[in-house]
């Protein structure tokens, strides 16, 4: 996505295109059931403000100027739901990733801990939604071809669930390093982590 | 000039002693015909001789390099790792002391042993794989040239067990070794300048490349790593002057890919039979079955027999893969020429457990039943030291070499491991203390032999796990992989051990147990003495007869590679070894007193003397009356303690 240095204007008339495109037969296939469909009206309705254009692909990390306002800042529209995390967890596993990141989050030689407040890319729902979506120099694979859109945030929102992340509207701290002293907190509810004692996984 | 006479012992009122060495030194230099490095020539023969009590093994030490060289990682084509020099013995080992240091800026792990021929040292880093030549002729051994070959860093997050390189191989003037990225590289010795590089693999399929290129003949010997991410596995065959490939023998599929024909002739009946690397598995799964080929090569010139080994096959969840899962965790003979299979042995049939087969086949010849057998040795990540026949691939001796509960022994009818149906992981269970891990008694950190005892001294392993597994699915460029462990120190509490191995008898004659991990290699010498170093970063010098440890010392970080020896251009022998902690022991690096990272080669000599330390060593120039350098020749006149 270009460096869009323009007004909210130029982002409003993406969101207008993109909320036309949540009426798409193609979207109705990633949520079938009920549940899916009003957690898709619900999206559509909160992206038709101002982020749905962001569902589908967020910004480079830490790239884009709007009115003050960086993708970085924006919020996981999953937020707070514990479904997600669960779906997430689930992901973590069936995508491999746990064979790289740990059992645990870990980490170890092949991939980074997910639970600290290091990130090498940023750690804000957006910019960990870019890492999954875009892949890292460093061997972390791209998905964006692979997994929709909410898949990816259901990874992200299990990734913040084990409590290091960087809050979105903390993304400024972040980045100037104002976090890394802030105690991790403990995993919520389904994350494996639950028991910070666990051995690490990397596998020789 | 004499090492006695250069080098004034500054610390010590025990230079008597130091004299005594250096005289004596000189006086064999005087009696006998030197070689370019100083030692007498006719010294190796005599000091490779068995000694009494020893166990009758004895190695063919070709291809016979000047004993104050060391051209090859495991220094001769039997992998001994066990050098003629005896300039450093028991009776003075205890004063070593750091003579010079090198660091290489690289923070991955450090597994390879820097070598050593005309003067010159090299060594090359873990990924980005930086070459450099250290001139040994000069004070400071500067750097002559270095070489960067710019691996793609996507690999980094490819390789299971850290961005190491576990070696490199100097022939037919040139420097080769493997790139992280799944390309050989030739460089010139002389220049540093890049001669070929070829392509082997695409490190987006998760396949690496980690060991050390071994060259035998006219042949550059090399194979793949990745068999946690579901990687085809192979070993290839390398034109030594241009790079081209020229046979490649996969680890797993049919018989035409594993190169078994007409002359295949394996031991055992079970492994007897058409296309088994296909057929044991179910259809395809061969396709990303493992049998990586990471580890060490060694070569029988009168054989022309190469001996390698395999990989775990992949997933590493041995309920996806019912069958033997042939040519996985198993070893092969290879016609060194054609790469054609001649026999093979698996070792862990239907792995469950990771336990690759790919360490060392140390060659030996031992007494048996009357007779001399041309033999090998492997301690198998399994547990289990195997001596096999290496003409015939026939277990000889198969015997534990350190904790291990997933068999209860070996059928020596079979040469098959009698699994304890307790230990076979169903996905979703947890299984508790499986020993061993996934590490297994012993890795890829190589032993050595000494044909002066007999005896076989290596790093041991001493770390369970609790395993759990969960079912894969096949993505490529991700693991391939489902094994969840928590590991734990083994009976006795310490994670690790040094022994010393009866080849013959298939028992362990003495043993160090050690808090850390040992993941350094081993080095032998002819005067009796034994190096290993351990994670936690002590280098250790040990009596190879009684196991007494006669001299240690902390260096900077955990010791993972393999120390070596070597007589430097003023004629007096040097220690070597990296200190880099890395690799495999991180999945261990939350424990209590766990190094940092380090890149530094140390070198020691007794009193730390060499041309790079010393008093003196350069020129003070007086300043002019206001201060100014005088004008004229400023230039520092460096090594003059040492008479350059």
């Amino acid at each position: 996505m270009d460096i869009d240095h323009s007004t909210g204007a130029s982002v409003a008339r993406q969101s207008k295109r993109r909320c036309r495109g949540a009426k798409d037969p193609g979207l109705w296939a990633l949520f079938p059931t009920p549940r899916g469909m009003t957690l898709l009206v619900l999206l559509a309705l909160a992206g038709c403000d101002r982020t749905l254009g962001n569902l589908r692909a967020p910004a480079a990390a830490g790239g884009f100027i709007d009115g003050g306002q960086s993708p970085a800042a924006i919020d996981n529209p999953f937020e707070g739901q514990p479904a997600a995390v669960e779906k997430g967890k689930q992901l973590f596993t069936q995508m491999n990733c746990a064979g790289c990141h740990g059992y645990d989050l870990r980490g170890g030689t092949m991939a980074p801990d997910l639970t600290d407040r290091y990130w090498r890319y940023g750690g804000t729902p957006a910019q960990i939604y870019s890492s999954i979506a875009n892949g890292r120099p460093m061997g972390m694979p791209t998905w964006r071809d692979r997994l929709p859109a909410a898949e990816i945030w259901n990874l992200v929102s299990y990734i913040q669930s084990q409590g290091g992340a960087t809050p979105a509207a903390d993304y400024q701290a972040g980045e100037q390093g104002d976090l890394a002293a802030r105690p991790v907190a403990p995993p919520a509810g389904s994350g494996p982590g639950a028991n910070p004692a666990a051995a690490r996984s990397a596998h020789p | 000039m004499t090492a006695g006479e250069r080098s004034p012992s500054r610390r010590h009122a025990r230079s008597p002693l130091l004299a005594a060495v250096g005289v004596g030194f000189a006086l064999s230099a005087c009696h006998a015909p030197t070689t370019l490095s100083g030692e007498p020539a006719g010294a190796s023969t005599a000091a490779t001789q068995p000694q009494p009590g020893a166990t009758g093994a004895s190695a063919d030490l070709a291809p016979n390099d000047p004993p104050g060289d060391w051209r090859s990682q495991a220094r001769d084509y039997a992998n001994t790792r066990y050098s003629p020099l005896s300039q450093i013995n028991p009776a003075n080992v205890a004063h070593l002391k750091m003579a010079w240091t090198f660091s290489d800026g690289a923070q991955f792990g450090h597994e390879g042993a820097p070598l050593v021929v005309g003067g010159v040292m090299y060594v090359v880093t873990p990924y980005p794989n930086i070459a450099y030549a250290l001139d040994l002729t000069k004070p400071g051994a500067p750097i002559k040239w270095s070489f960067s070959p710019n691996p793609a860093p996507i690999a980094i997050g490819k390789a299971c067990c850290d961005a190491v390189l576990r070696g490199w191989a100097i022939a037919d003037g040139k420097l080769i070794y493997n790139l992280l990225d799944d390309h050989t590289v030739a460089v010139n010795l002389e220049t540093g300048k890049e001669v070929w590089r070829t392509k082997m693999d695409n490190p987006e399929t998760g396949t690496t490349m980690t060991m050390s290129a071994a060259v035998f003949g006219d042949k550059v010997y090399v194979g793949d790593s990745g068999g946690e991410l579901g990687a085809r596995g192979w070993l290839a065959a390398l034109d030594v002057k241009t790079g081209k490939e020229i046979w490649r023998a996969y680890g797993a599929g049919p018989d035409d890919q594993v190169k078994i024909g007409g002359d295949f002739k394996p031991y055992y009946s079970w492994m007897k039979g058409k296309d088994l690397g296909a057929t044991s598995w179910p259809p395809d799964m061969w396709k990303h079955g493992g049998a990586t080929s990471w580890g060490w090569v060694s070569y029988d010139p009168e054989l022309n027999l190469i001996y390698y080994g395999t990989s775990n096959p992949s997933p590493r969840v041995p309920v996806q893969r019912p069958g033997l899962n042939l040519w996985s965790a198993a070893m092969f003979a290879r016609d060194a020429t054609t790469g054609m299979a001649r026999w093979a042995f698996q070792f862990t049939p239907h792995d469950q457990w990771d336990y690759d087969g790919v360490n060392e086949n140390v060659l030996i010849s031992i007494p048996w039943h009357g007779q001399t057998r041309k033999a090998l040795v492997q301690f198998n990540r399994n547990g289990f030291a195997y001596t096999i026949d290496r003409e015939t691939g026939e277990v000889l001796v198969a015997a534990p070499f350190g904790n291990e509960n997933w068999a209860s022994g070996i059928d020596m009818a079979t040469g098959q491991p009698v699994v304890n149906p307790a230990q076979e992981p169903k996905p979703g269970e947890t299984l508790k203390n499986i020993c061993p891990t996934d590490l297994g008694v012993k890795d890829w950190q190589p032993s050595a032999f000494s044909p002066r005892t007999g005896l076989i001294y290596t790093p041991v392993i001493n770390v369970c796990m609790d395993l759990t597994d969960h079912k894969q699915s096949y993505i490529a460029g991700t693991p391939y992989d489902g094994m969840e462990m928590k590991r734990h120190a083994g009976p006795g509490g310490n994670w690790g051990a040094f022994i010393a191995w009866d080849p013959v008898k298939g028992r362990t004659v003495w043993s160090i147990p050690e808090q850390f991990m040992v993941f350094s290699g081993a080095l032998a010498t002819a005067s009796d003495l034994v190096f290993y170093g351990t994670v936690d970063g002590w280098l250790r010098a040990v009596d190879a007869r009684t196991g007494k440890v006669l001299w240690s010392q902390k260096l900077g970080s955990g010791i993972i590679s393999p120390p070596m020896t070597y007589t430097g251009p003023d004629g007096r022998q040097y220690v070597a070894v990296y200190a880099g902690v890395g690799g495999a022991p991180m999945v261990e690096d939350k424990q209590a007193g766990f190094p940092a990272h380090g890149n530094t080669l140390y070198v020691f000599s007794l009193d730390g003397v060499s041309n790079s330390s010393g008093a003196g060593m350069i020129t003070t120039v007086a300043a002019g009356a206001d201060n100014t350098r005088m004008a004229g020749h400023e230039a520092p006149v460096s090594g003059s303690a040492h008479g350059y």
